[in-house]
């Protein structure tokens, strides 16, 4: 559960009555009222015809309740205060490691996620190992995941050897996801398969 | 000609601006209203794939009835509601359960509205958010909803302290402004 924000550390004590208790009121109504839920990418824009409505496709069938989305924010960035490491031209706020999946068991990488920009974007630094070798015309794409489930991609990259580092980017509130995938993607194919996860 | 770009303008105004068919304005609204209408529709329908239609069908309903929009008899704001909340609660007739919504306060608002009135200080709320700078936003968001101390904020987000309790007051004060209709 996330802590209640005590209202005399956020604002002090030197405030004049009157502003204090304006402002009182309108932390009430912040603590009572919870967060806004993240747009899901799909409703980022508004879609692009409306004199025929139309809907989006069901994504999921679970209800996903804006509480579990504030404990998900509170147990990612409590991640991200551990520790903050750079180098030249990328500050690592946080490193992550994946695991290889399924014929890529022997893989692993590590995500390096950078200092979030003043436009909303996380930039990626990933270390790829072991991955196999891809067939012509195939690439890999990292995705955000929620229950498990691609959510929303970071880009897609391909690896010469078997080890690289490439740079994607996450433009999203990552407080909405709960971990990270990357899938081989070969043209005209229905599959899909995870070849490292977090 | 516009006298003012559609970012300034009123709600009521892009609602006229939409019923033209000004797609710009419709925009604007898109975007300003977006996130309450979702929270609107989750609390409601406690469903996130059903909210996400809701949304769509609320924005259609927009489109198609900025024309019968009246600014005299009100601003855009509860117009736009209004809207939201019958394109909500025909979503929630489908279900053969009852509607889940979490617990909130009363609304200050009188009448037979019921549920859906009890919403409207929490969209008044999420709609005001988006007046915020993205600066103010952000601590608010860390300090209210991810569980983070201010000093927490401050080592997050790369700023000082006293940066992080600036921005706090500055934004509780905006919101204080933006929120002082219905505060009273």
């Amino acid at each position: 559960m996330t802590r209640e924000p005590d209202f005399r550390e956020l604002i002090g004590d030197d405030l004049p009555e009157e502003e204090r208790a304006r402002l009182e009121r309108i932390h009430r109504l912040l603590v009572a009222a919870g967060p806004p839920p993240e747009l899901t990418p799909a409703l980022a824009e508004p879609a692009a015809e409306f004199e025929t409505p139309l809907f989006l496709p069901r994504r999921r069938t679970g209800a996903v309740l804006a509480l579990a989305a504030a404990l998900a924010l509170a147990a990612f960035l409590g991640g991200f205060l551990a520790g903050r490491h750079g180098n030249q031209n990328f500050t690592t706020f946080k490193s992550l490691q994946m695991h290889g999946v399924g014929t890529a068991r022997a893989a692993s990488a590590t995500i390096d996620l950078g200092t979030l920009d003043s436009e909303g974007n996380w930039p990626l630094k990933v270390d790829v190992r072991g991955l196999p070798r891809l067939p012509r015309n195939a690439y890999y794409e990292m995705f955000l995941t929620r229950h498990g489930k691609p959510a929303a991609t970071c880009g897609t990259f391909v690896v010469n050897g078997k080890t690289g580092t490439v740079r994607l980017n996450a433009p999203y509130k990552l407080s909405q996801f709960d971990g990270w995938i990357v899938t081989l993607e070969r043209p005209h194919s229905t599959g899909h398969p995870v070849v490292l996860s977090t | 000609m516009h006298p003012m770009s559609a970012n300034e303008a009123s709600d009521g105004e892009l609602i006229r601006r939409a019923g033209d068919g000004d797609r710009g304005a419709f925009e604007v609204l898109y975007h300003r209203y977006s996130r309450p209408v979702f929270g609107l529709a989750l609390r409601r329908l406690g469903d996130r794939g059903r909210a996400e239609d809701a949304v769509q069908e609320t924005f259609a309903s927009i489109w198609r009835a900025a024309r019968t929009y009246k600014p005299e008899r009100g601003p855009g704001g509860p117009w736009l509601y209004a809207v939201a909340r019958n394109a909500i609660v025909d979503r929630g007739r489908a279900r053969t359960e009852p509607p889940v919504e979490a617990p909130e306060e009363a609304s200050t608002e009188a009448g037979p509205l019921e549920r859906a009135e009890a919403s409207w200080t929490t969209w008044r709320l999420h709609r005001a958010l988006e007046e915020l700078s993205s600066n103010e936003r952000s601590v608010i968001e860390l300090a209210y909803w991810s569980g983070l101390s201010q000093s927490e904020v401050a080592e997050y987000l790369g700023i000082p302290l006293g940066t992080v309790k600036t921005r706090t007051r500055a934004a509780l004060a905006r919101l204080a402004d933006v929120l002082e209709d219905e505060l009273g």
